[in-house]
């Protein structure tokens, strides 16, 4: 019973205060319940001396970088062996002449000739939780900028819901929490609770939820300023919008997904982006690091040996091979069974055991930026359709072109955007923006898609486990290196997979692995 | 005006350029190749995960038909045929010419035989296999006469799904494709599930 009623005081302080989840956070983090992410500092690597220890990273993507860029420092023989024609993986930016290497139908950006139009088909935001990549940005000075994610006055689409026509997002939550708040002051009012409440209890609750929901002094929600007004309200009397309906509301769909993406930590406002595109963060790193990074070279095996592994590539036309201390390998894992290697059973059988992730992004250059004239700078809308998403960006606000986000579509086991030809993608796209935006495909110029799972040397976008059990069952044996020598890495082996931040934390955990078997080995044969 | 020896030594080394062989060396694909190796794995030596079945070795003549029938939508059309998908996209915009070199790239390339992966009764696989080996030789070496592939170094999970494909009509059923409706007809002597996979466990016993 005790621990009943110490719950309710918890709910009722809690609603008591402003920013109360904030403070439940801070409790939280006091009482040690949250690992704090990070903090970031130095890795401190052992200084392995000027004889050094040779080091294969394959794959120029953030994680190898990374690893390149932290060992370099600590004095080893670095060389970076990357498949593709370019550095970054899946961080990417495209910009005008760039061309996608998508598998058998390569493209070629038509964008303007103009640093501001671009476009971020990996990686596109970064919280202020992510405290790894925000120090390598900050240590690699790599500029960043705010990016607005959520736009309230951005739009929430569904094609069978409230005709079919855009609402605004603001007008969207306003209401949907005016009709809970509506609730909860009946039930409130009914004292329909488990336990009593106490009278000055009650007394705080119902203000909580007046407040919460915008009611009126009869605890009943007419609509609310917090919507968004519809017209008016500087030198004329404002008009606020009509509610749109709790039944509407409860039948529409943009609270099944999209609720909790707006609040997602990893989602978090204020985000941010690095300026002019965010492959100025692999930019950042290649101008830091002195290893060789060489292109268009394709692994073609990996043999652990006893003191070394062996890693056999092509470039330019011929089959090499570097015998290394460690290798650090991004490749994604389920590339892995088609490159002869001889790691041992069980940790192939969990490499075997990570699928292609989904992504796809199209980039539509505007002609003019026609949706600043409807108040959005910034930010996203939802849409029941199969693009699922369409950014604006927050760069160049009142320039006169833009680069929008036409499609953004995360999960896509059908394929859908896959065999489209890249034009039919374009057309695609446009014309599902002409349900949202009046005459939005008669300003598009120019576009670009990205579908992952069909660009070369990638054929996925982050890796996914079968499910959580084998997750569970293989998660840790993936984490350690396989021989003590060869470390799978990137954000295939994190929580975060296909985020920036869990490739940093991924090639942190494994350098400092390696710097412990350094330092346990010079310290044994400094005994000897 | 290029005399005739340069045009020749020109033709020599597109030749060349497509695919690089040295001796026992192994192929190394030209740039605009490399991708097959990426799905299809070093070599192409077959990625079970990405489901891009071994091609090491395979017949050129076979690897232009079937990169044609892809073009065409014999292939990678049907709703069942998901993998096919990916793979007509990818080649859907190869030329006459590419398709020759890559088909030579393909016949060249050499990896380990592929694992064994399925299950199957290869003593009762033999006694249905007699029927397939009018075309398909007795050990499954293949007839280019008959334009029918060998069907040894072939992974056995593959041979299986392209069974299953010419059965539901996934493969072999668009017209033009004459030598898939052979097929097609000829797999009713498989009676199910069951059959497929004996028949395909014989036939990974036979040496490529």
């Amino acid at each position: 019973m005790k621990q009943k009623s110490l719950s309710r005081r918890n709910f009722l302080e809690l609603v008591g205060v402003a920013g109360g989840s904030t403070a439940v956070y801070r409790t939280a983090m006091a009482m040690g319940l949250m690992q704090e992410t990070g903090p970031v500092a130095t890795l401190d690597l052992r200084h392995v001396g000027p004889a050094g220890k040779k080091i294969a990273v394959l794959g120029a993507g953030i994680s190898g970088l990374t690893v390149a860029y932290e060992l370099e420092r600590a004095g080893y023989d670095v060389t970076i062996i990357e498949a593709s024609h370019r550095i970054g993986g899946r961080n990417l930016t495209v910009r005008h002449g760039d061309r996608i290497d998508e598998m058998g139908q390569e493209q070629i950006c038509h964008f303007d000739d103009d640093p501001e139009l671009y476009f971020n088909a990996g990686p596109a935001r970064i919280p202020g939780h992510h405290r790894r990549v925000l120090y390598y940005c900050k240590i690699l000075e790599v500029p960043l900028v705010i990016k607005a994610n959520v736009n309230r006055l951005a739009y929430t689409h569904d094609e069978e819901h409230f005709g079919g026509k855009p609402v605004r997002i603001g007008h969207y939550i306003t209401d949907t929490r005016g009709f809970i708040a509506e609730l909860l002051y009946k039930a409130v009012d009914k004292n329909s609770f488990e336990e009593p409440l106490s009278a000055a209890d009650r007394e705080r609750l119902l203000l909580f939820t007046q407040s919460y929901g915008d009611l009126d002094k009869n605890g009943r929600y007419q609509g609310s300023m917090r919507a968004g007004y519809k017209s008016g309200g500087f030198v004329t009397a404002q008009e606020y919008y009509e509610n749109l309906g709790f039944k509407a509301i409860l039948n529409s769909r943009f609270w099944e997904e999209s609720n909790a993406d707006l609040e997602n930590p990893d989602w978090a406002e204020p985000l941010l982006e690095a300026a002019g595109g965010m492959d100025n963060i692999a930019k950042g790193f290649v101008r830091n690091i002195k290893s060789p990074i060489l292109l268009n070279a394709q692994v073609q095996s990996i043999q652990l040996r006893q003191d070394a592994v062996d890693v056999e590539y092509n470039h330019n036309g011929e089959r090499k091979k570097i015998s290394a201390d460690y290798c650090f390998n991004s490749i994604p894992a389920y590339l892995m069974p088609g490159i002869p290697n001889n790691l041992p059973e069980d940790y192939r059988k969990a490499l075997f055991s990570l699928l292609q992730g989904w992504g796809v992004k199209i980039g539509l250059q505007m002609k003019e930026r026609f949706w600043e004239r409807e108040g959005i700078y910034g930010g996203i809308t939802q849409t029941n359709q199969r693009i699922r998403q369409i950014w604006y960006p927050s760069n160049n606000i009142h320039g006169k072109k833009g680069v929008v986000l036409g499609a953004y579509d995360f999960f896509d086991p059908s394929g859908f955007f896959d065999r489209m030809a890249p034009q039919e993608r374009i057309d695609y796209a446009a014309r599902c923006g002409d349900k949202i935006h009046e005459g939005y495909s008669d300003y598009v110029e120019a576009g670009v898609s990205v579908v992952w799972r069909r660009m070369n040397h990638m054929m996925g976008c982050g890796a996914m486990w079968w499910s959580l059990d084998v997750r569970d069952q293989y998660y840790d044996l993936l984490q350690q290196p396989a021989g003590g020598r060869h470390y799978m890495i990137g954000d295939q082996i994190s929580y975060h997979s296909s985020w920036m931040e869990g490739a940093l934390a991924r090639a942190e955990y494994a350098l400092l692995d390696l710097d412990k078997r350094v330092r346990a080995e010079s310290g044994e044969s400094r005994k000897g | 005006m290029l005399s005739e020896t340069t045009r020749l030594l020109f033709a020599v080394l597109l030749l060349v350029s497509a695919v690089a062989v040295a001796g026992d060396e192994l192929p190394i694909p030209a740039d605009e190749y490399v991708y097959c190796t990426v799905c299809h794995g070093v070599q192409l030596m077959g990625n079970p995960i990405t489901k891009s079945p071994r091609l090491s070795g395979m017949e050129s003549w076979y690897v232009e038909n079937q990169l044609r029938a892809f073009k065409k939508g014999w292939r990678g059309e049907h709703e069942n045929d998901v993998i096919g998908v990916d793979m007509r996209q990818t080649v859907a915009n190869l030329t006459e010419e590419q398709i020759k070199d890559v088909a030579a790239f393909v016949a060249a390339t050499r990896s380990a035989p592929p694992a064994e992966t399925i299950d199957g009764d290869a003593e009762n696989g033999k006694r249905l296999y007699s029927s397939c080996a009018a075309c398909h030789g007795v050990r499954a070496e293949g007839n280019i006469a008959l334009a029918s592939p060998a069907l040894t170094g072939l992974d056995d999970w593959y041979l299986v799904q392209q069974l299953r494909n010419f059965e539901n009509g996934a493969r072999g059923s668009q017209p033009g494709d004459t030598y898939g409706m052979q097929m097609r007809a000829a797999v009713v002597t498989l009676a199910d599930d069951r059959a497929i996979h004996d028949v395909v466990k014989y036939i990974s016993t036979l040496e490529e």
